[in-house]
């Protein structure tokens, strides 16, 4: 679907994106997980042909990016991360608009209305929504047209938890209908919760790429914390792996004398600081 | 063609939103009937006035190259106005990527007005000229106001960056239209100054009635909008 080789791009003199590969593969969500300013939109606006002055081979659905024609764009759907609705015209208004540029047959707009809950409000100026009614209704913008392949840049960036829930929900949704989504988020709940495979981006470097689950296990076992009481609350600590190995820990079983055990994995947000040496906000 | 069709529409669905602009398209009209009732009233008093044979008249063709100024620049400052307004709501970004493409988005703005401009100049301008403009020369006008028109559209879009800079642009780069003045009122070594405008061939053209100055106008006014098109195509992201 993707397949990114080698890619250099910079805005400036400075060097930023340097010798990028990965690819993308159908019906998978792949995430890019970073900090603000780590290049994930950037990266996107390659993708999407809209910075020509790459480096590098940057092949979507069997196009190289800079050299698209205009039908490129029939199978793409995008949610940039800022709106992009006409304020002064009606949220349907601006669904059925949209969908008559392309040449696909496009979805119901009523339906996608309804799906993210705005069916009482499909006659409203846009300029009346809340913010997080826009950004339901600039996602399903990037629908109209049932693109094979969706790019949503921060999805759930200033959502409420309710909002942020649907969003996912319906995100789920659309890989099950057989899309594949490219998506950026700095939250590493979304990631993890979401993508099929993610990508570590800081400082326009790819650190880390592969499932959720690989790269929690991949670092840090889990780990057992202990306590117990030894003229005062004690604690200690160990690997989840190697339990038969920690003597103090056996002992204090074999006496009953534990006051509490509990084990932790580590979270996707842990790997990140330690791949990357940055945290994600 | 059906998406840039759909953008076109659009764009007169957004115009009718908008009282100010919805003003500007009656303005040829407007302007075209103040130019043929008004300015031949205005000469006949002023003969009876001063005694004189003719005040104004030699100038009437000024007035007619005016006229043929005035609608491509209202429809292309009219278009340019919309694009300030969806560059100002990241609208433009988001339709480049859409089946319209960033070539479907400027045809839709610019090069489909710019037909219209063409035509209603073409046909309001026998209505309403004050002299005897030859079918040739009246097609020459609508062309070079035409570019004209273009040129400051793409002025407006290339040097302001939201619907207030716009309006300021607007005011000078209509300025342009003023090189025409330059063969009526300037000797000769010095109306060259203005040469690089495609508005100082049409005064020429008309002054001199010589249709040669045709091939230096639509010259000058096609490489201007090559470069302006090429800035803003870079500047489009
Ligand atoms: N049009 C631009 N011109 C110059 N620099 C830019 C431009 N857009 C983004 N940048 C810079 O590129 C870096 C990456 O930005 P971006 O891709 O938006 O990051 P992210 O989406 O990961 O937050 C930032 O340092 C930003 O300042
Ligand atoms: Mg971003």
């Amino acid at each position: 679907m993707i397949k990114v080789n080698n890619l250099t791009f910079s805005y400036t003199k400075k060097s930023f994106i340097r010798d990028l590969s990965f690819s993308v593969f159908e019906g998978e969500i792949f995430g890019f997980l970073g900090p603000s300013g780590a290049g994930k939109s950037t990266l996107q606006k390659i993708l999407l042909g809209m910075l020509p002055g790459y480096q590098g081979s940057a092949i979507v659905n069997g196009t190289e990016c800079r050299e698209h024609k205009s039908d490129f764009y029939e199978s793409i759907g995008v949610d940039f991360e800022f709106s992009t609705m006409y304020d002064k015209l009606s949220a349907k208004e601006n669904l059925l608009f949209f969908s008559s540029l392309y040449g696909r047959k496009s979805r119901s707009v009523d339906e996608l209305l309804r799906m993210v809950g705005l069916e009482n409000d499909t006659d409203k100026r846009v300029s009346d929504y809340s913010k997080g009614m826009k950004s339901r209704l600039n996602f399903i913008k990037a629908l109209v047209h049932d693109p094979k392949l969706l790019f949503l840049d921060e999805p759930t960036s200033g959502l409420d938890p309710t909002n942020s829930r649907l969003m996912k929900d319906i995100i789920l949704e659309e890989k099950k209908r057989g899309k594949t989504i490219l998506l950026t988020t700095h939250n590493m709940q979304d990631a993890a919760e979401l993508c099929d495979r993610v990508a570590f981006i800081v400082g326009g470097q790819i650190f880390a790429l592969d499932s959720p689950h690989n790269l929690i296990m991949s670092k840090g076992a889990a780990k057992v914390s202990y306590t117990w009481n030894d003229n005062g609350e004690q604690t200690a600590s160990c690997p989840l792996d190697r339990l038969s190995e920690d003597k103090l820990l056996n002992k204090l079983i074999a006496e009953n004398r534990l006051l509490s055990i509990h084990s932790s994995e580590p979270t996707l947000n842990d790997i990140f600081i330690e791949i990357t040496g940055r945290t994600l906000v | 063609m059906r998406a840039i069709c759909r953008s076109f529409l659009h764009m007169l669905k957004f115009i009718r939103h908008d009282m100010m602009l919805f003003a500007a398209l009656t303005a040829p009209v407007l302007a075209g009937m103040a130019i043929k009732f008004i300015v031949p009233f205005i000469e006949k008093s002023l003969i009876q006035f001063t005694g004189m044979n003719a005040v104004i008249s030699p100038y009437y063709g000024l007035f007619d190259i005016f006229f043929a100024s005035i609608s491509p620049a209202m429809f292309c400052y009219i278009s340019a106005m919309v694009m300030l307004e969806e560059h100002d709501d990241h609208i433009d970004r988001y339709l480049f990527i859409t089946g319209l493409g960033k070539n479907g988005y400027i045809i839709s703005r610019i090069v489909i007005p710019a037909l219209f401009a063409f035509v209603t100049t073409a046909v309001l301008l026998p209505i309403f000229r004050l002299t005897d403009l030859s079918a040739a020369q009246i097609i020459f006008l609508s062309l070079t106001g035409t570019l004209q028109g273009i040129i400051i559209a793409l002025l407006i879009a290339a040097l302001s960056s939201n619907k207030l800079e716009g309006m300021a642009v607007t005011k000078l780069s209509s300025l342009i239209i003023f090189g025409a003045a330059a063969p009526y009122f300037i000797s000769s070594p010095f109306c060259f100054c203005f040469s690089f405008l495609p508005s100082f061939w049409m005064g020429k053209s008309i002054y001199d009635n010589s249709l040669i100055y045709m091939v230096p106008s639509l010259f000058v006014g096609g490489i201007q909008i090559i470069i302006l098109q090429r800035k803003i195509m870079k500047s489009l992201i």
